[in-house]
């Protein structure tokens, strides 16, 4: 009975974390197939050295995932995150090979300039689409565009580069064969995970994407949420952009393009729905590992690029089919 | 409000000083390019901009694009120029096969035309009867060059992978043939040969994975520099120093890598003059009436370490 009435206004922690265990034993068992497959039918896959190079190829697009996750679990979109990424690689480029800075002080300003650039962006993107009532696909569309412009336009269309050493150091060190960048990554999936479980912020953020009228009626400020959500997005694609340079040691201006279209797949094919209120950042987590698993897998058995592109495609459909049945159950 | 009215009137003054600027008898080109976010062709874009204001007795009207497959916008950039009148086009084509008919029109108009960087299609051409020379870098021998380096180096038998550009994208197949040339003159071993987008990133993980796979390769041809670049980032995470990198292009961020031995040669294409050049063969034309024939082949020189 209590219950009951308590979902009207936001859905109980308990009955969802039962709901979300089942949905990520789902997604982990697909994965673990996977990688079953994969070390059968090829020699390098369970290497360590294969091992440590999914965990960094998967880093990006885990970090964007992670940020997307709040996004569609307010029943948005953000499809600015590729681009967004790579204005602030530039941003944060520029202020890194600033004259007149030791390596430590450019280090700081290139991170404090990605990660304004990314909120900035993500603010922007949620201010104008919660404050007009728009669907946020058309807006982040525009700021598709708006940032690729931006990075381009600071660039000149150079590729920036010669960074200090140390934040090469930082993009290429293991700890125990895991990449450090892949850590980071993990720290953010472990504090998205607890806001978005045990914190108020974090169940209306899953309240506004079941019954955004509820949370309204509950009187909490619906847009102030949907805002947060966009600029946490645009926040890890600021983080992502770090990643990138400390990795590549440079700042592309091309960088990330349809970068948006990966974490959303790692989003969907974790379970999260793409109409809102469902799903977890631990799905996420495991989408990502599929999709980094797939690209891996694919190349070292010698499949050739296109079908890889086809089957990557093909995964995608199977995880949205299997989203549709794992509502339909979860309904009745 | 006045003082509005008069500032338009200085406006419209201005403007028509403008007009008349541009009717006197200097030659008008219309400089059609590529993708502009390519830092090749934003290069080429600064040099043709310099060029017109060195020489300074023509008028330059230049295009760009949004992306590398949006040939609309070139095709309405043709028809454009036609309206408006200019004496020469210099255009480097999105696609060869799209861009024969619009130039055709430009041809029939009067207008001088000289393709350049990318070939129109020779079939397209036969079929609309057009006869148009190209202006460029013969990108197959240029991949050869790098190709070539790296066979020299490694001695026959060497095991070596490609990354490609664009898949259907007439450079990334000309340069893939050129290195491919270069695999059988030197009796290469090609264990693979992937796309990365011409992305530095996806160049990265894509190589690290195929070294994953084939740990002997010894050599790498990457069709663009930006793809190198993730190619030596991912052999410095894995720790490997006993494999050579070539590339294409020359941009500037190799420049310290190729100093240091972590690239062993590029190919530079010039293409900062390229569109100069190809304006100068267009004024050439105008001047002269005398057409261009066939392919007049733009400079392209291997760059290594000294």
């Amino acid at each position: 009975m209590t219950t009951d009435t308590l979902q009207e206004a936001a859905p109980p922690v308990s009955k969802f974390s039962v709901r979300t265990v089942l949905h990520n034993a789902g997604i982990g068992l697909a994965l673990l197939a996977l990688i079953l497959f994969f070390s059968v039918f090829t020699e390098h896959f369970l290497t360590p050295n294969n091992i440590t190079n999914i965990l960094t190829q998967i880093t990006i697009n885990l970090i964007l995932a992670v940020g997307m996750t709040f996004v569609i679990l307010i029943g948005g979109i953000d499809l600015s995150v590729g681009s967004v990424m790579a204005f602030a690689a530039v941003v944060a480029g520029k202020a890194i090979t600033l004259p007149g800075f030791g390596p430590a002080e450019a280090i700081a300003l290139a991170i404090v300039a990605a990660t304004l650039t990314g909120v900035l962006c993500g603010f922007l993107n949620g201010a104008i689409s919660a404050y007009w009532a728009l669907p946020s696909f058309i807006i982040t569309l525009g700021m598709l565009n708006i940032a690729r412009g931006a990075a381009l336009q600071v660039s000149e269309a150079q590729t920036i580069y010669s960074f200090p050493f140390a934040f090469e150091e930082f993009g290429s060190a293991m700890i125990y064969g895991v990449p450090v960048v892949f850590l980071v990554a993990l720290v953010l999936v472990f504090i998205a995970w607890f806001v978005l479980n045990f914190t108020v912020f974090g169940r209306l953020i899953y309240g506004i994407g079941n019954n955004e009228e509820a949370v309204r009626l509950a009187g909490h400020s619906v847009s102030r949420y949907k805002i947060a959500a966009f600029t946490i997005c645009g926040l890890t694609a600021g983080i992502a952009a770090i990643v990138y340079m400390a990795r590549l040691n440079i700042s592309s201006p091309i960088a990330g393009i349809g970068f948006e279209l990966n974490a959303i797949a790692a989003v969907i094919i974790g379970g999260t729905s793409l109409s809102g209120g469902r799903g977890s950042v631990i799905g996420t987590l495991l989408g990502a590992f599929i999709i980094g698993v797939l690209a891996n897998g694919l190349i070292l058995i010698g499949l050739s690029d296109f079908m890889r592109q086809m089957i990557t495609g093909v995964v995608i459909i199977v995880a949205v089919i299997l989203d549709y049945y794992r509502a339909k159950y979860a309904s009745t | 409000m006045k003082l509005f009215k008069i500032a338009a009137a200085a406006a419209t003054g201005l403007a028509l000083l403008g007009g008349t600027a541009l009717a006197d008898d200097k030659p008008v080109v219309g400089l059609i390019m590529k993708s502009l976010a390519n830092e090749f062709f934003q290069n080429m874009m600064v040099g043709a901009e310099a060029h017109q204001e060195k020489r300074g007795d023509y008028e330059l009207k230049a295009v760009g694009m949004q992306n590398e497959t949006d040939f609309e916008s070139q095709i309405n950039a043709v028809e454009n120029f036609i309206t408006q009148g200019v004496d020469a086009i210099v255009v480097a084509p999105a696609d060869s096969r799209a861009m024969v008919r619009p130039l055709k029109k430009a041809m029939e108009a009067g207008i001088v035309v000289v393709n350049f960087d990318v070939s129109l299609d020779e079939d397209a051409k036969k079929q609309q009867g057009v006869e148009l020379a190209f202006v460029g870098p013969d990108n197959r021998g240029g991949a050869k060059l790098a190709g070539d380096a790296l066979g020299k180096k490694l001695g026959e038998g060497g095991k070596v992978v490609i990354i490609e550009g664009n898949p259907g994208a007439d450079n990334a197949t000309q340069r893939r043939l050129g290195f491919e040339d270069s695999v059988a003159e030197y009796k290469l071993n090609l264990l693979d040969s992937r796309t990365a987008h011409w992305e530095t990133e996806e160049a990265n993980q894509v190589f690290a994975t195929m070294l994953t796979a084939h740990p002997d390769i010894q050599g790498v041809m990457a069709a663009n520099d930006s793809m190198a670049i993730g190619v030596v980032k991912a052999l410095e995470s894995a720790g490997r120093t006993d494999i050579e990198v070539v590339g294409f292009d020359n941009i500037p961020a190799v420049g310290p890598m190729i100093e240091d031995g972590r690239m062993l040669a590029t190919v530079d294409q010039f293409g900062t003059d390229m569109a100069a050049n190809a304006i100068d063969l267009a004024l050439e034309v105008v001047s002269s009436g005398e057409q261009l024939e066939g392919w007049v082949k733009t400079p392209i020189e291997l760059v290594t370490a000294n």
